[in-house]
């Protein structure tokens, strides 16, 4: 298999979810190679590991994002794929470390502070992170201190937050206004079941997404 | 409380994946089958309430002993017609989020999030297997029951979730508030129902709510 091909079938697997050989998803892909063993297998062959990530693991997710966008494709596709995605990037980690394959930025995400739901919060954090970027995930029931004492260690990332209630909505605005009175030029990402653009104006957040893909697009954007 | 009366629905969990079931492929269904009976036999279901006949309601406000909860109007015009009050509290207990929460950790997204609805339908089995009993009961004697309301929705403030545990007096079915008064199990539920002579069971009418961003809002 030549390079092309190995990064083709790479991408193949992690925009349909084919994890490594003995996964049974999908099962058109039944019994065949998956990233897991794709992207080792690519390293060996000596493809750049950036190449490997810009090539085949981001531009699947791009395409993932995009069905997910038009609606080809549902939350337990895209979360299918993302763990095709993890699993390839493990290979890929100590580029990562070593500086040699270098991620499009940071992303700060937690649950605000009274509110411990963390599954939406998780969910943007594995999709982003299967986006390319580095993901600093603080938990649940953050509170602005944390986030400040995080965002002063990395000063040059973006920051999510994840409401589930209503009720801690409050908490979300307190946080926002707190990053903004001492960082007031991080940008500043919000979501949750309850949140909503116009909420996001209020508070005066920089951008609001409602599910996984447009945080992800949120993100990128900003690199443009 | 007998398991065997829990009900998931798979319409529910794939809703919860914003997915109909003609969305769903075999290899899903089967996944979300597989995990539902996992949950089942790690569902921990307790559930406990109290009755107080002794309330007033005045305008958006229910008073119980010394206690004021400020309810809103819309519950409280739901309940001020009741006879009774019963406070309740319910739960799938902790072994569910659990287990979501390391499914999740360890790489295993989508069926963390299968689990973790899974969790919260059996949670809301729970509670609708008190209130049938409870209307059950109170059905004996020609009476019936309202919806149940519960601290953080309706414009409910969830910091009366404080002092309603306080007054289920030993009921409060092994679940503990935070100091933000949310419930640990997070599986749980808690709050009111009316019972009484001139109460029923009717639709929730969230048309005339005007919370936008309620996550349990029936209409768009």
């Amino acid at each position: 298999m030549s390079p092309e091909e190995l990064l083709a079938k790479l991408s193949e697997c992690v925009e349909f979810g084919k994890v490594n050989k003995n996964a049974p998803f999908p099962p058109a892909m039944k019994g065949m190679d998956g990233a897991d063993e794709l992207t080792k297998q690519a390293l060996d062959m000596g493809i750049n590991p950036e190449v490997i990530l810009n090539e085949a693991l981001i531009k699947a997710m791009d395409r993932v994002g995009e069905k997910f966008n038009q609606k080809k494709i549902f939350v337990p596709q895209m979360l299918i794929a993302a763990k095709a995605m993890n699993v390839a990037m493990e290979h890929l980690k100590p580029f990562f470390s070593s500086g040699e394959v270098k991620r499009k930025g940071k992303f700060i995400i937690g649950t605000v502070a009274g509110d411990l739901h963390d599954i939406g919060k998780n969910l943007v954090a594995m999709i982003v992170e299967g986006a390319g970027w580095e993901v600093i995930d603080l938990g649940v029931d953050v509170s602005s201190a944390k986030f400040l004492k995080s965002i002063s260690e990395n000063p040059d990332a973006y920051v999510g937050l994840s409401a589930l209630l209503t009720t801690t909505m409050k908490s979300m605005q307190n946080i926002v206004n707190e990053i903004k009175r001492e960082h007031p030029s991080v940008k500043i990402l919000i979501g949750g079941a309850p949140v909503t653009e116009q909420f996001r104006a209020e508070i005066g957040a920089d951008g609001y997404s409602s599910n996984p893909q447009t945080a992800v697009a949120y993100l990128n954007a900003q690199l443009a | 409380m007998p398991v065997s009366e829990l009900v998931v629905s798979v319409e529910k969990i794939l809703k919860g994946m914003e997915m109909k079931l003609t969305d769903a492929d075999d290899y899903l269904l089967k996944l979300i089958d597989e995990l539902t009976g996992q949950c089942f036999r790690m569902v921990q279901p307790q559930a406990g309430y109290v009755v107080y006949d002794d309330f007033s309601v005045v305008e958006q406000k229910i008073r119980i002993e010394n206690k004021s909860f400020d309810t809103g109007k819309i519950v409280a015009s739901f309940l001020k017609n009741s006879d009774a009050l019963v406070l309740f509290s319910a739960t799938c207990g902790a072994d569910i989020e659990k287990y979501s929460k390391e499914l999740m950790k360890s790489g295993h997204a989508l069926e963390g999030l299968i689990v973790d609805l899974v969790g919260s339908e059996l949670a809301e089995s729970v509670v609708d297997y008190l209130h049938f009993q409870v209307g059950s009961k109170v059905g004996e004697v020609d009476a019936g029951v309202t919806n149940r309301f519960s601290p953080g929705y309706c414009n409910w403030p969830v910091s009366d979730q404080q002092q309603l545990f306080d007054l289920l007096k030993g009921n409060q079915s092994g679940i503990h508030l935070t100091p933000s008064s949310l419930m640990i199990p997070v599986k749980s539920v808690s709050g009111m129902i009316g019972i009484g002579y001139s109460v029923k069971r009717v639709e929730y009418k969230c048309q005339i709510c005007d919370n936008k961003k309620c996550i349990l809002r029936k209409i768009e």
